[in-house]
């Protein structure tokens, strides 16, 4: 809210600079955002103050709001306006009604107004250093209040009303063309101000187009009225229609204000657009007016919240300079909270208006004492630094991406989407962290970064057969280029599937986690280079070469790798337990062995481990080879095996026969044929 | 020849010799079969029988001292050998080295680490919950009814079936308080999500939020936890001040600014929490208060590592990752 501090020494006397009049305001929670100086031509030196208030200060929408907060803060007197109330000469034909939403509503009749009139230059200064653009004499005065006392008034062209006026709910899909010539279709729960035919007016929001006042407006019938906040809550908002009116009502408008606006307003009329005056009509269901609750705060608690050692002198004073009406007994102060103040409803609230107007920084400050804790272990923290010391960088990319990217990129169809995107580029939940890292890595690519290992961890997106959302942390990460940059004494190899698959593997080791790789498919990875990571019988990742069909589609070149691991799933295994083990020497082979080319690493492993014997300590392929000397369809590939026994040295023979039982096995197994 | 006129010719070859083949010539040429001391000592008969023995005893003597010498100057020439040949072995050593390249953590990652790691000295625990929320968890248990004004301070993206994406991370206080009987400590950073992009807003960015719940917490050691904090995370003391403001779950509500430049800035959110609040999560306000906190971990490490613009982050560009 924007306002002149020249309107504001009317209702209040203060001498001080505008700066510190700011640095008052902002310090007692009406935050500055900043002011400007100026020459008014009316009223000499002026500024006009920025405010930024919070939604629970609907009562310092006004000069007059904030002019009952800068009397306390400096301690004189609020001034407030004498209003003359002008003469009634005239009868009002028109009769009012409320109800328990709308329960008051003050309205006068006035005739014969002459709208080719001036809105007065002081008015007129006032509204437009204010943001409000200047409309007619009628709308600029029912402005100025609504400004100067935080009262939404409203005029209707009396001559186009028919019948009395009425304030009621809607009917369902009742509609209302708006004065900004929107159409409304309302519903049940939306107040609206209505004549014999319909709603005129959408209550506490906007004035109706057909009711409005024009040039060629002879009477009006000038309104203010109370609204419940919690009937115009959410309405504006639902039908895209936040006003100055709006804004006042959701938050609070002090229900016995209405009176002294309508009379302010006429006065105001009075003097620019003239006219005869019908009587101040006044229609009010008391019992549905809120309640004036009184509360209670004791002076103890108060202290304990604070951490503080407040007087009871002290509070009182507080509370009675807010203009409410404190009476002490014992250590308890009990107080009728004001018709303006919506935000008071609990000691809570009072504790804040006394720290409020002690200051904060008044306050006393307190370090807190540290606790022991039981130490944590979060594995997304451990998993990062691990693929730190490996090279790798983190990114951290946007939860949402383009559609495009979640129907190449994302091997999950049912993806959870975001009804309100903040572009339509970014409207689905990703379902795995890999669009992000590949167009991460394609930026950097574009920027001359050949060589990148990068990693994010992030929550991804999924929505199950019932349509329920599934969410799961999980660490994922992309590898490209070579190993490592151009170097005199090392040539860097390309970064290939067994370099991710070593840097993951050190990962588990580092965890003391044991895992398998399957050789796996998706559309997303090249089908003969990836591999579902499975710890147990659950798969808890997957891995691989991103399928040429992709790199195509993104315009990439060789060859990129990717992972994604369950984070959930990765606890390090912080339980160690001391294991025996054996002083005895170690006896070695090397076995090396022609194959089918399709049969895997980890069958042969296992073929051979079930012969080794239990004294088997280690087995390590060694070379793999096809080409010269191997016949076409058939690979070479050799291991070192170790084997050591816990209570003796083994002895040649004892070896030599688990070698024999493993060649033969092997042999009549997989028909593999031992190389000599 | 007598002895003295040896020795010195002696002692004068060893020096001389410059190589170990050298030496031994010069070794051979005293001390060999017919070297001088043996020509010598077979001159010595003709001598009477006192003086030869006197003559013999100086000749041994100086037999001993050569080979003394030569020892010496044998183990000088082998080092000096080895030496050179070590010297030839010479490598560059202003060669770069064969070194594995770090990876860096994300600037805000870093940021978060380091805040927690604060908190965490205080015995704060780490608290997380999900990025996809309900409307009771985001708002309405944090006392911000349905159409509540304050909800126009959080611009929300709703999913299609009803939930939404959390704007703070506000809700996992509000977990935690469910399943943890108090004193509390917690500490939650994580993703939120605004609708909201400009130079100072991303759709999305960290928050790292605070709970103190225990018997006696107040709104003086929620100034002076935040005053150590903000003196830590700064590495040195910076002036800030509480000013009072609004949120729905807090009362009394305060913002934090820290003098910085010329002027204040706006740096956190804070409060005691609301009673509605804690009573919604079955808490005893009778027995308990509590404060809490809530910050900006983009803002906070733009203001630590000087990053002008708040988009950076999410670029992830590698000029701009491998700084931190």
């Amino acid at each position: 809210m924007k306002f002149s501090k020249n309107w504001l020494k009317e209702f209040v006397d203060i001498n001080i600079s505008t700066e510190e009049l700011c640095d008052q305001l902002t310090m007692a929670g009406l935050e500055v955002d900043g002011y400007k100086s100026f020459q008014s031509k009316l009223t000499g030196k002026d500024a006009i103050i920025d405010l930024d208030i919070t939604p629970n200060r609907g009562d310092c929408f006004s000069i007059l709001g904030v002019a009952r907060e800068v009397a306390i803060l400096n301690n004189v007197k609020l001034k407030f306006p004498k209003i003359q109330s002008v003469a009634s000469t005239i009868d009002s034909p028109t009769k009012i009604s409320v109800c328990s939403d709308g329960p008051k509503y003050v309205g006068r009749y006035i005739q014969d107004v002459d709208l080719s009139l001036k809105t007065s230059s002081l008015i007129a200064e006032r509204l437009e250093t204010s943001d409000h653009r200047l409309i007619d004499p009628v709308v600029d005065v029912t402005n100025y209040i609504l400004l100067e006392l935080g009262q939404p008034l409203h005029a209707f062209d009396h001559d186009k009303l028919v019948g009395d006026i009425h304030v009621r709910f809607a009917k369902e899909s009742e509609k209302l063309t708006l004065l900004d010539e929107s159409k409304v279709t309302l519903n049940r729960d939306c107040l609206v101000i209505a004549d014999r035919e319909g709603p005129i007016a959408f209550a506490g929001i906007m004035g109706g187009l057909d009711s409005s006042v024009t040039g060629s407006t002879k009477s009006i019938y000038l309104e203010g009225a109370f609204f419940k906040p919690e009937v115009i809550r959410g309405r504006a908002r639902r039908f895209g229609l936040q006003t100055d009116a709006s804004m006042r009502f959701e938050r609070g408008v002090d229900f016995n204000i209405q009176e002294l606006a309508i009379e302010r307003a006429s006065k105001l009329l009075s003097n620019t657009v003239g006219g005869r005056f019908g009587p101040l009509q006044v229609v009010t269901e008391k019992k549905s007016l809120p309640k004036q609750n009184k509360v209670s705060v004791n002076i103890l608690s108060t202290n304990k919240v604070l951490g503080a050692s407040l007087s009871k002198t002290k509070v009182k004073n507080y509370l009675t300079g807010l203009g409410l009406s404190p009476q002490v007994n014992k250590e308890t102060i009990k107080t009728l909270i004001p018709s303006w103040r919506y935000d008071l409803s609990i000691e809570a609230d009072l504790i804040e208006e006394v720290a409020r107007l002690e200051g904060y920084n008044k306050l006393p400050t307190e370090s807190l004492k540290p606790l022991t804790k039981k130490k944590e272990t979060s594995s997304s923290h451990e998993v990062s630094s691990f693929l730190v010391s490996q090279g790798y960088s983190e990114v951290i990319t946007y939860s949402f991406i383009d559609q495009q990217d979640a129907s190449l990129l994302d091997a999950q169809k049912n993806h959870l989407t975001v009804s309100n995107p903040i572009s339509q580029n970014m409207n689905v939940m990703r379902s795995s962290l890999w669009p992000g890292l590949i167009n991460t890595y394609i930026n950097n690519l574009n920027n001359g970064e050949e060589n990148q290992k990068l990693f994010e961890v992030g929550s991804v997106f999924k929505k199950d057969k019932k349509g329920k959302v599934r969410e799961t942390l999980q660490i994922g990460g992309l590898i490209s280029g070579k190993a490592m940059a151009l170097h005199w004494k090392v040539k860097p190899s390309a970064l290939d599937f067994y370099n991710l698959k070593g840097d993951l593997e050190s990962l588990f080791i580092n965890f003391r986690k044991e895992v398998t790789f399957k050789s796996a498919s998706s559309s997303i990875l090249h089908p003969g280079k990836s591999a579902k990571i499975k710890l147990g019988s659950k798969v808890i990742g997957e891995m691989g070469v991103l399928h040429p069909g992709v790199m195509n589609q993104k315009e990439l070149k060789g060859e990129v790798l990717v992972f994604a691991l369950d984070l959930e799933m990765l606890i390090p295994n912080k339980n160690i337990k001391y294991k025996n083990f054996s002083r005895y020497p170690v006896s070695q082979r090397d076995l090396a062995f022609i194959v089918e080319a399709s049969k895997s690493n980890s069958e042969l492993i296992k073929l051979i481990k079930s012969k080794a014997g239990k004294e088997l300590v280690e087995i390590k392929t060694f070379d793999v080879y096809q080409g010269d000397n191997v016949p076409e369809g058939k690979k070479s590939i050799a291991f070192n095996l170790k084997w050591q026994s816990l209570s003796k040295t083994l002895v040649d023979e004892d070896v030599d026969r688990a070698v024999e039982e493993i060649v033969n096995f092997l042999s009549k197994k997989i028909k593999a044929e031992l190389r000599s | 020849m007598d002895i003295t006129s040896i020795r010195k010719k002696a002692i004068d070859a060893v020096a001389s010799s410059s190589d170990l083949q050298g030496l031994e010539i010069v070794y051979k040429s005293f001390l060999g079969k017919s070297g001088e001391l043996n020509i010598l000592l077979k001159t010595l008969g003709s001598l009477p029988a006192d003086e030869r023995r006197e003559a013999g005893q100086s000749l041994n003597l100086l037999k001993k001292e050569i080979e003394v010498i030569c020892s010496k100057k044998q183990i000088e020439l082998v080092n000096s050998d080895a030496e050179n040949k070590l010297q030839n072995e010479r490598i560059d050593v202003t060669l770069p080295g064969v070194k594995k390249e770090k990876g860096r953590l994300h600037p805000v990652t870093q940021t978060i680490h380091s805040i927690s790691d604060f908190f965490g000295s205080l015995g704060f625990e780490v608290a997380d919950g999900p990025e996809v929320e309900t409307d009771y968890y985001n708002f309405e248990a944090l006392n911000v009814p349905a159409d509540h004004p304050a909800k126009d301070m959080h611009d929300t993206f709703y999913l299609g079936n009803g939930s939404l994406l959390r704007t703070h991370t506000s809700p996992v206080q509000i977990r935690t308080m469910e399943q943890q009987e108090p004193p509390l400590r917690i500490i939650c950073p994580g993703r939120v999500y605004r609708k909201d992009s400009d130079l100072t807003h991303t759709p999305m960015f960290h928050q790292i939020e605070g709970l103190v719940l225990e018997e006696g917490a107040s709104f003086a050691q929620l100034k002076g936890l935040l005053n150590d904090f903000l003196t830590d995370f700064f590495g040195q003391e910076v002036e800030l001040r509480f000013r009072p403001s609004y949120f729905p779950f807090t009362e009394p509500s305060a913002e934090v600014d820290i003098r910085w430049k010329k002027g204040w800035l706006e740096i956190l959110g804070c409060g005691m929490v609301h009673p509605n609040v804690l009573e919604m999560a079955g808490i005893d306000t009778k027995k308990y208060s509590g404060f809490a906190f809530g910050l900006g971990a983009e803002r906070m490490a733009m203001l630590k590592y000087d990053i002008p613009d708040l988009r950076a982050f999410f670029e992830n560009d590698h000029r701009f990752l491998k700084q931190f």
